[in-house]
This record gives structure tokens, C-alpha cells and sequence, in this order.
């Protein structure tokens, strides 16, 4: 498959009630290589206190973790890149 | 979906401990209108260490339901409702705060079936959140799985990954009688209080048991046994891995539940290394280090060739950093130990 049909795992909406504009992956739930289907929680973020779980845009399998557990990330930030069942 | 993608996706989904308890939690009450669960900040926050996020959004107030902090009377209405029927399940926030409810869990939870002569039974979980390593100091740090296996009526149980959690929960809400089921803050997967390696394992999607009384070689060895349970299993596979360096090769057995205790499994590896190491995050004495050197001298006292104990040695455990560290077995503890029975 080419590399320009993998999807960015993204978190959908950073919360209103932070401040910081910075989070820390806390859990991922499917490794490198694993396959998730669309909506399933690919990993745990923590932005303050605030936890929120991280869901796959498509059926497909997870191919590169771009922020590992303990990393950081801000607003936007590509966490992982996902390619498509099927394609 | 198709079944190879089915197979492949128990693979690959890997949960935290708290998501494997939850989701045997939700699957019961989905399937059987009688379960609920009860604590303190267990329905709008989730559980302060995450054991039921998720609850109270799917199944409501009336069966996710935050207590007062009056451990007596909800540990009490959680004996009552079980006697009628239902199938409560019911949080001590820390295991700590057992003392003020003892009486509930010791004489009414535990005996009411025998002193009824069988005319009612107690099919309820007491959940409760225990373990130290994260300098909460000695009234929110201890695991006493002492002072609940001790006592006869009562089952307990402690998972060390996700998928010990799951199956054992699920068996632990079907259980006609009491279980205690005691949770490792530190394996839970929280953001604050991060797990070590291994608790979070793979998990199947479908419901499944863990039969009480099971123990699980996690690693074979030939020339040590370690028991032990809960963190400390994974304090012992690290130690495991050194020692191999070393060219000792230990078994590490995970007792998964104390009551019942599965002797034939710890006798079996004792016949074959000789040398019998327990590992324990409770008080040495009168405890679950004494009570397994204890059950394998019963059995097979002439294939011990060396016995060492690791626990909590007989101190309220600190606050301070450094202290707590010293006073908690680590995987360098469980080395030396190991290594003094070569």
C-alpha cells in the first residue's frame, strides 16, 4: 500500500477546561503492527487531569507509534499513523 | 466479522488492569440485572484508582452507586442485599480502611452462611485497592492479604496482568459466596502512577473464567521457586531475568488467589528446584510468607533444601521516599534472596 493512503491517529478535540497546551500518552492499547476496527480506543492520553481515551479514524492496522508511552504531544500532533483495511 | 479477524484482534488489543476489571464488571451486569456496585467515588469519578470508569455512563445511579464514607453501613446493605438475592459488588477504597467495617466483613460477610446453617448465602464481591511503592504512607500503603485470608468463609483473589483481572472478576461475580478481590494500585494502568511492564496484556474480547485455586507458573526454572503474588510478580520475573544472567534459573509461580491456595502447584515445583522463595508486599509475620513455607513443609518438608522469606519487614510502612523503598522488597531483594539459597 502507498505511503500517502496511511491516516493520522489524532486526538479528536483537546478539552475546553485545560490549560495546558501540552498532553502525555499514557497507554497505548494496540501495538505496532496490531489492527484495530474504526472507534475502538487506540490509546490513553492525560492533558492535566483530565484523561481521555484516542480512537481509530478507520479499520485498518496500526503501523507506526509516533508518540510512545510517557511522550508528549500538543494540540494536533500525529500520535501514531494507521493504514486502511482493504485500501 | 470474519473469525481470522476475530482471532487476530484478541492479539493484538492489549488492556491495563483497570480496563480488563471493568469490563468483566460491565459484561455481569449487562447480563444479569442483579449486580451493581457500591463505593466510595465509584460512580461520577470513575474510581480514585480507575476500578469503574465507564460504569455509571452505561448503567446509572441506581447500580453505580457513590456511598457515604461509612464503611459499616454500605459493607453492611452489600451483606443484606447479597443474602436477598442480589449479587452486590462492593469497594473498599483502600484496603486500609477494612478496621472500621471488620465487623461486616469478618462476622457477617464471612459466617453468615455457616451461623444460618446454609439458609442463605453471601454471593457478593469486596473489592479493595491495596499496595505502597508511590509514598502514600502506612494507613493507604498496605496489602494485609494476611489478615483476609486468614479468616475461614471468605475467598480472596489478586490479579497481577489485565488478563488475570478479567477472568478472575468474571468468576469472582459468579461465586455464590464471598470474594475478596484485592487490586494493585501500581498495576492499574494509571496516568499518576505508572504500571511496571506486563500488567497490561493482551485481553479476549469474549467473557472467560480463572478458576480459583489455580496458580500460574509464569516462568520456568529449574533451580529456585519464587511464590509470590500481585507487583511482586513482576518484581520476581525482573529478578528472574538477572539471575539468568547469572546462570540461576528460577521458576516464578503467581498464586492468583490465596484462598483457596493451590499447594499442589507450589509442592510440584519445590520436588523439582529444592529451593523455595516467597515473596510478599504484607508484613512478614503471621503471614503469607510463613503460611506457604508452612503448606510446603506439611507436604514435601524432606524436598526443601532451602527456604528465604521477602516481605514487608514488621513496620507501619513509611512515607518517606527512600524509606518505603528500603522496607518494600524489589527485585534486588528477591535476587539476593534467590541467590542465597544456590
Amino acid at each position: 500500500m502507498a505511503e500517502s493512503d496511511r491516516v493520522a491517529v489524532t486526538l479528536a478535540e483537546w478539552p475546553d477546561d485545560v490549560d495546558s497546551d501540552e498532553g502525555v500518552v499514557v497507554n497505548w492499547f494496540v501495538r505496532e503492527g496490531g489492527r484495530a476496527d474504526a472507534g475502538d480506543s487506540l490509546c490513553e492520553v492525560q492533558i492535566e487531569k483530565v484523561s481521555l481515551d484516542v480512537y481509530a479514524p478507520a479499520a485498518g492496522r496500526l503501523t507506526e507509534v509516533v508518540v510512545g508511552e510517557d511522550g508528549e504531544f500538543a494540540d494536533g500532533d500525529t500520535l501514531a499513523w494507521m493504514v486502511p483495511d482493504g485500501g | 466479522m470474519s473469525e481470522t479477524v476475530d482471532r487476530e484482534r484478541a492479539i493484538d488489543r492489549e488492556l491495563t488492569m483497570s480496563r480488563a476489571m471493568v469490563e468483566a464488571i460491565a459484561t455481569e451486569m449487562r447480563d444479569d440485572e442483579e449486580v451493581f456496585y457500591m463505593g466510595e467515588d465509584v460512580a461520577d469519578y470513575g474510581g480514585i484508582f480507575d476500578s469503574t470508569q465507564g460504569l455509571r455512563e452505561e448503567f446509572g445511579y441506581d447500580r453505580v452507586m457513590d456511598v457515604p464514607i461509612s464503611e459499616t453501613a454500605y459493607l453492611g446493605a452489600a451483606v443484606g442485599a447479597a443474602q436477598e438475592g442480589m449479587r452486590p459488588i462492593a469497594e473498599l477504597m483502600f484496603v486500609d480502611f477494612f478496621g472500621v467495617a471488620m465487623d461486616q466483613i469478618y462476622n457477617q460477610m464471612a459466617k453468615n452462611t455457616y451461623m444460618s446453617g446454609g439458609n442463605v448465602s453471601v454471593p457478593m464481591v469486596l473489592t479493595a485497592a491495596v499496595g505502597g511503592t508511590y509514598n502514600d504512607a502506612a494507613q493507604h500503603s498496605q496489602t494485609l492479604y494476611g489478615t483476609f485470608a486468614h479468616v475461614p468463609g471468605m475467598k480472596v483473589v489478586v490479579p497481577s496482568t489485565a488478563y488475570e483481572a478479567k477472568g478472575l472478576m468474571h468468576n469472582a461475580i459468579r461465586d455464590d459466596d464471598p470474594v475478596v478481590y484485592m487490586f494493585h494500585k501500581r498495576l492499574m494502568g494509571i496516568g499518576w502512577l505508572p504500571a511496571p511492564d506486563g500488567p497490561k496484556t493482551p485481553v479476549p474480547e469474549e467473557a472467560y473464567t480463572i478458576p480459583f485455586g489455580s496458580a500460574d507458573v509464569k516462568r520456568e526454572g529449574a533451580d529456585a521457586t519464587i511464590v509470590t503474588l500481585g507487583l511482586h510478580v513482576h518484581r520476581a520475573l525482573d529478578a528472574a531475568e538477572s539471575l539468568s544472567e547469572a546462570g540461576i534459573d528460577a521458576e516464578v509461580i503467581d498464586l492468583r488467589s490465596l484462598v483457596p491456595l493451590d499447594t499442589d502447584t507450589i509442592v510440584e515445583s519445590i520436588e523439582k528446584t529444592g529451593a523455595l522463595v516467597v515473596v510478599d508486599e504484607d508484613y512478614r509475620s503471621y503471614g503469607v510468607t510463613g503460611e506457604i513455607v508452612a503448606s510446603v513443609a506439611d507436604e514435601a518438608l524432606g524436598a526443601l533444601d532451602a527456604v528465604e522469606r521477602v516481605a514487608i519487614p514488621d513496620v507501619p510502612i513509611p512515607y518517606s521516599r527512600p524509606l518505603e523503598n528500603e522496607v518494600v522488597p524489589d527485585a534486588d531483594d528477591i535476587e539476593a534472596a534467590v541467590t542465597r539459597t544456590q
